[in-house]
């Protein structure tokens, strides 16, 4: 259960893919009002319990990654939950697993720092005042170093893509009579 | 004569295609398969291993499998659901002959009437009008062994010249180049070399849709370092993040090449040990680069100068490198002057042959590799032997027991084929793992060619829309029903694990083959009982060739996890990477690493001609075709798996803004999109992702749909590949009442 | 000892102390009342009384607080009371009568649910009044074979013992029993051999209910197969069993699975709430500028974050909080923070356009399928 979006395709082919980043102090749970949500001792935080959840949407819109997703007809909430029968018997979630770029990757410390040596894995991350900490990690740049991401001063960012006149030879173009 | 039985929509209906969807079986998460598959995925080339669940004779879901070292369980949304094209209601069950009383126009004919009835329309055309009167199309989706012994069956049951293959439209170009500059035709090196390497060139190649593993590669190699250059006209994912982007002008790849390799003699960056010890032929290309300085190549590519010379100094500059392409240079008039420049710039770098030194084209098909080597492309026999060439033809008669007088000599290629049916010299026709009426360029022109042959035969998991003007429909088996190699673009050859048996009267395309030959009375070289004895006898006849297969076992491919051809002998392991220093091959002999009498490799001039049709008054606009990441080739599987269709459902005319607003389209308009040979309506989608003088439709879609029914059907004439990637349109937009 | 759980002790004494009174008045001073079932009586004391506190404590939580208060104060609302008294039947029918959504999450895991859901409803609405002596039955004087039942000591329907509605009335409990062990097999099957189930499962929370219903179906079986066909064999010691099983099963009512019989009801006052939200002021994305939910929602969710010790605020006025951004553009914020990470890395650049940044859109074609909104209301999270 992940996100996957364009984020301007009229501009740019960047794709964003958004799992649980499984926050070490769930605003979701906090919010539920029926307590539908658990996080494990291992730092898995689950997709709301069934018997439980009112499908009131409060986790769908407090989550500040964005990521619940409400089935109304079936008055429950779902979202990743780290493939937790996969992970459980110690298999990768099937997204990272499949993930043709790996963009999304499961790992252990050091596979990721000889996989990806210029970068370092963050969790913590920035929003208005509140800074939340995940067991999710996104890749950073190693230089510069940057102690968290800061998601709110993205507000007004745009994709990032080419510039297809960036290396054009701009020639006189007539589109049709 | 092939014109449809019945309306073409009650064909879609009976026959699809429709939409399979997870639902019981495959949506019970409670179910314990019955055994696991560990085999590969049934699409490109990269051939992913995966693992199918199996239960009650059904594919009923998958496992990524992570001991498969090219994609270590990693898998694109084509091969997450490659499992539903299984069990489809869709699904050829029985042979069927054309009815128009019948719904759909087809009624179902038992096997045995159907290859009696296959085999004596082959006799009546054969003895009216000649061997060659009729003609075989054949695919590259299929294993080695049967594509060896399709081969087999033109050459020695049909005993026609025309024999060709979809390959045609997928590999011929940069095989004809490799073999013209490399003497062998195959990716250079395994893919791990890519992490090695310091800048990665990438020359017409929608990585991340066409050979979506190869991202993990690339993007690997950037996190080591390297530098990415994309040369497309589109920013296609790939491009997105590249270092250098180069936006070419689609039909002048070669010249970019050519300039290049100026800025390259110009500033020294050569490897003249190299140059001088392995190669022939520099003088000449150097020579005829000298008119390419930049400010032309810029001129005759649309590329800035500054971007032409920052990617000569990267590429020159570097210490490793691996260059790679794939159709978008391949899909001209002048493909394979496309590739010989690329080829060029490798040999002149001198990075080729060691770790991390690398070239390789992408291949498009399944079995792309391997089914462009033994024996089913028009002018070639097993192990890449040559139909023209009288040792090979005596190795190969001998192999097969009989007179190599009897082997017909090269014949027509897949387009001159329709050509030939056009003209009235073919007029029977059978086609396996094929469907020209999406495939093939200018696609009005071969329905035309269908409604003349007398008598057209297909073979075909789903009735696929050229089925649609079949006389027989013989039904055959899906990837997961046979087992059987194949040879992924690497080189590398993987075995196909059968999961499940055929389901109704269909059966593998070997066992029809078989059944065709005995019935045309050639028993003799047709009586295997299984893919394993087809592929002993294809390590015989490949030996010594140069695809040198008779070392590869079964068991040793299950053992390795694949083997590298050429594998000469069984203790041999395998041959990851070509072109080592020092390293033996049967046409060197010990003299070089490359296949040629004096082991060096060859530069060969590459002359850039403009496309066929190039852009005028009348029509403006470039057109260009490709895939997007959901669908697969001429979609006979991937239009009928659901989540693959909503992923993408329907064409769409990629343009940019500028254009558009021109025309006065947005987004979402319905546009119509004309050339000289066609139309077609579809929706606009305006984006600033691809040049402004472009226009990009992808060509997975039938009838109506079908963007093959613009192109244009120039060829090259080296390798006859089609040139899907230009043709000239003009486009306007269409009042909402349109289509 | 805090104020929430001092509040919830108070309440769970008073509930606990009602129900005794009830008990005694509806026995008619304990007239009627079978002092073989005190032990029983005690446990639904214990019972009621823990309920009443976690439910209270669960109530003092700010979301469900708020949810309580405003699930009634909607409820009210005049323009809506008519409308929601109307919903309110339709829902209790279909969600708790049908189950109408757990059907839909599976056909048998319907089944299951619904066949326990009933067959303890029938149960419970039996075997309380019985042991608390709101209902006894009497034979009628001069019709021995007749029986009378009392309800609060008041007569009331008469049947003949030996006729089909007294077979009925006297067996009552061993069809409940049956129905509940049907759905405990179903509901078992689904727990051995599901993996979703499997990878989450735990022994107290998911089995050990299933097991304590089981056992005590299987016990009030067995006390009528010992005196309907084995001449009251071992029916003392089963009888104690019995209650072992169901004074058990009591107590764990306010802790494990089964406490969601009594928070369940929130979703009808959630539904309620979700109702008048859609017809009352939208809240705008100040990202995007789309409309996702109501703005009484998102000022709801203000207040209880920070009464949960959250602070979203942000900077920018214009912004205010970040509960004012839609989930979609969160998830965009998200990446494009990362990718601002790399800038100047990495190949590309911001792309320069005059327009705002664009909403996300969905990468295929048709939504709901494996990435889209999951519903309807999924939809307006995701505003398309």
């Amino acid at each position: 259960m992940i996100h996957l979006e364009y984020l301007d395709r009229p501009h740019s082919v960047q794709t964003a893919p958004v799992v649980c980043m499984h926050c070490d102090s769930p605003t979701c749970a906090e919010v539920c009002p029926a307590d539908a949500i658990k996080r494990t001792a291992d730092g898995v935080v689950q997709a709301a319990r069934k018997p439980r959840c009112i499908a009131c949407n409060n986790c769908v819109l407090a989550c500040p990654f964005g990521v619940p997703k409400m089935a109304t007809d079936l008055e429950l909430m779902m979202k990743c939950d780290m493939c937790y029968d996969r992970t459980s018997v110690g298999k990768k979630p099937m997204c990272a697993t499949v993930c043709p770029s790996q963009a999304l990757f499961y790992g252990t410390e050091d596979e990721i720092e000889r996989l990806r040596p210029n970068s370092v894995p963050v969790n913590r991350f920035q929003f208005g005042d509140q800074t939340i900490t995940t067991q999710v990690r996104v890749m950073a740049p190693k230089t510069p170093a940057v102690e968290y991401v800061d998601v709110t001063s993205s507000l007004n960012a745009q994709a990032i893509g080419q510039d297809i006149f960036f290396n054009i030879l701009e020639e006189p173009f007539t589109g049709g009579k | 004569m092939a014109l449809l039985p019945v309306d073409c929509t009650a064909i879609l209906e009976r026959f699809g295609p429709h939409l399979a969807y997870s639902e019981g079986l495959r949506l019970t998460t409670g179910v314990e398969p019955d055994r696991i598959v560990d085999t590969h995925c049934c699409f490109c080339g990269q051939q992913c291993g995966i693992r199918l669940k199996v239960k009650d004779n059904q594919v009923f879901g998958f496992e990524p499998r992570e001991d498969f070292p090219f994609n270590q369980g990693m898998l694109c949304p084509k091969g997450v659901k490659r499992y539903l094209q299984g069990s489809h209601p869709d699904r050829l069950l029985s042979c069927y002959e054309r009815d128009p009383r019948s719904p759909g126009g087809f009624r179902p004919l038992p096997y045995e009437r159907a290859i009696e009835r296959v085999a004596s329309e082959i006799q009546r055309i054969q003895s009216a009008y000649g061997p060659d009167a009729f003609a075989l199309l054949s695919g590259a989706s299929l294993t080695n062994e049967k594509a060896y012994l399709i081969g087999k069956f033109a050459h020695m049951a049909l005993k026609t010249a025309n024999i060709d293959y979809n390959g045609r439209l997928c590999m011929v170009s940069a095989g004809a180049g490799n073999k013209k500059a490399f003497g062998v035709d195959r990716a250079a090196n395994p893919w791990s070399d890519i992490l090695k390497a310091e800048v990665i060139w990438i020359s017409g190649a929608n990585v991340a849709e066409c050979a979506p593993i190869t991202t993990n590669y690339i993007w690997q190699a950037r996190e080591f370092g390297a530098k990415v250059i994309v040369i497309d006209p589109r920013i296609t994912p790939i491009a997105r993040t590249c270092d250098l982007f180069l936006p070419i002008k689609p039909g002048s790849d070669v010249a970019l090449f050519n300039g290049v390799l100026h800025l390259m003699i110009e500033n020294d960056w050569l490897d003249h040990e190299f140059i001088n010890s392995h190669t022939a032929g520099f003088n000449d290309v150097a020579e005829s680069v000298k008119a390419w300085t930049p400010e032309k190549t810029a001129a005759v590519t649309g590329v800035s100068e500054r971007g032409i010379r920052q990617a000569a100094e990267w590429w020159g500059r570097a210490k490793t490198s691996f260059l790679m392409h794939a159709r978008g240079i391949e899909h001209h008039s002048h493909g394979v002057q496309n590739v010989l420049g690329a080829i060029n710039l490798v040999l002149a770098s001198g990075r080729i042959g060691r770790p991390g030194c690398g070239y390789g084209t992408i291949t498009g098909q399944a079995n792309g590799q391997g089914a462009r080597e033994h024996g089913q492309k028009c002018d070639q026999l097993p192990g890449y032997r040559e139909l023209n060439n009288p040792a090979h033809r005596a190795e190969v008669a001998q192999v097969w027991g009989i007179d190599p007088r009897e082997l017909p000599h090269a014949g027509a290629d897949a387009y001159e084929i329709f050509r030939k049916i056009d003209r009235g010299e073919i007029r029977g026709l059978l086609s396996i793992c094929f469907n020209p009426m999406v495939s093939l360029p200018d696609n009005n022109f071969i329905r035309r060619a269908l409604d003349k042959v007398e008598f057209y035969a297909a073979v075909d998991f789903f009735l696929n829309e050229t089925a649609h003007h079949a006389d027989v429909v013989l039904p055959s088996a899906l990837q997961e029903e046979d087992e059987g190699t194949v040879t992924q673009l690497e080189g590398r050859v993987i075995k196909i694990n059968k999961a499940v048996d055929c389901p109704g009267d269909a059966r593998p395309d070997w066992k029809i083959v078989q059944d065709l030959a005995h019935r045309l009375g050639c028993e003799r070289g047709f009586s295997f009982q299984s893919p394993r004895e087809i592929f002993e006898e294809l390590r015989r006849a490949s030996r010594g060739g140069i695809a040198d297969y008779s070392g590869i076992t079964y068991e040793k491919i299950e053992k390795q996890n694949g083997v590298f051809w050429p594998c000469p002998d069984e203790k041999h392991t395998g041959t990851p990477r070509l072109f080592e220093p020092g390293s033996w091959n049967p046409v060197a002999q010990g003299a070089g690493p490359f296949y040629f009498a004096d082991g060096k490799a060859r530069f060969n001039v590459a002359t850039y001609t403009p496309s066929a049709e190039t852009t005028d008054e009348d029509y403006p606009v470039i057109l260009t075709t490709g895939r997007v990441v959901s669908q697969y080739l001429s979609g006979t599987q991937t239009r009928r798996i659901g989540p693959l269709v909503d992923q993408y459902p329907e064409p769409r005319v990629e343009m940019h803004p500028r254009l558009a607003s021109r025309l006065g389209i947005a987004d979402g308009d319905w546009t119509t999109v004309e050339s000289r040979r066609g139309q077609l309506t579809l929706r606009a989608q305006v984006v600033t992702t691809i040049r402004p003088d472009t226009i990009f439709i992808p060509y997975h879609w039938a009838g109506s749909q079908s963007v093959n029914q613009l192109t244009i059907s120039a060829q090259d004439p080296i390798s006859r590949i089609p040139e899907f990637k230009v043709c000239a349109v003009r486009l306007r937009k269409t009042p909402s009442t349109g289509s | 000892m805090s104020k929430e759980s001092l509040k919830a002790m108070l309440w769970g004494l008073a509930t606990a102390a009602v129900t005794a009174l009830l008990v005694v008045a509806g026995s008619r001073n304990l007239a009627y009342f079978d002092a073989e079932l005190i032990a029983y009586t005690f446990a639904v004391l214990f019972a009621v009384f823990a309920i009443a506190y976690r439910y209270s404590m669960w109530l003092q939580r700010p979301p469900t607080a708020l949810y309580w208060k405003r699930g009634w104060q909607v409820f009210f609302r005049r323009r809506f009371f008519l409308p929601n008294t109307g919903r309110w039947f339709l829902r209790v029918a279909g969600d708790f009568a049908l189950n109408r959504f757990i059907f839909r999450r599976g056909r048998l895991r319907g089944l299951a649910h619904w066949l326990i859901m009933w067959g303890c409803i029938v149960a419970v609405l039996i075997t309380v009044p019985l042991s608390f002596g709101w209902i006894h039955f009497e034979s009628v004087p001069g019709h021995l074979r007749d029986y009378r039942a009392y309800l609060f000591g008041f007569p009331t329907l008469a049947f003949p013992l030996h006729s089909g509605l007294g077979f009925l009335i006297y067996h009552a409990l061993d069809f409940a029993a049956v129905v509940v062990i049907a759905g405990v097999m179903l509901a078992m099957r689904r727990r051995m051999r599901d993996h979703d189930a499997a990878s989450l499962q735990m022994f107290g929370e998911d089995f050990l209910p299933l097991v304590i219903l089981f056992a005590i179906s299987v016990t009030g079986l067995m006390l009528t197969g010992s005196y309907t066909w084995m001449k009251g064999y071992a029916y003392d010691f089963i009888t104690i069993l019995h209650a072992i099983t169901v004074i058990f099963g009591l107590l764990w009512l306010p802790f494990g699975k089964f406490f969601h019989i009594f928070q369940r009801p929130a979703q009808l006052g959630v539904s309620f709430y979700k109702d008048v939200g859609k017809h009352e002021e939208k809240a705008h994305c100040r990202r995007c500028d789309h409309a996702f939910t109501s703005r009484m929602k998102v000022e709801d969710l203000i207040k209880v974050e920070r009464e949960l010790g959250y602070n979203y605020t942000m900077a920018d006025p214009a912004s205010d909080h970040y509960q004012w951004f839609c989930p979609r553009c969160r998830r965009a914020m998200l990446i494009l923070a990362q990718s601002a990470l790399w800038g100047g890395i990495r190949g590309g650049q911001p792309i320069v356009t005059a327009a705002l940044p664009t909403l996300p859109q969905s990468a295929l074609g048709i939504p709901h399928i494996d990435f889209g909104p999951l519903g309807k209301e999924d939809e307006e999270n995701f505003h398309p």
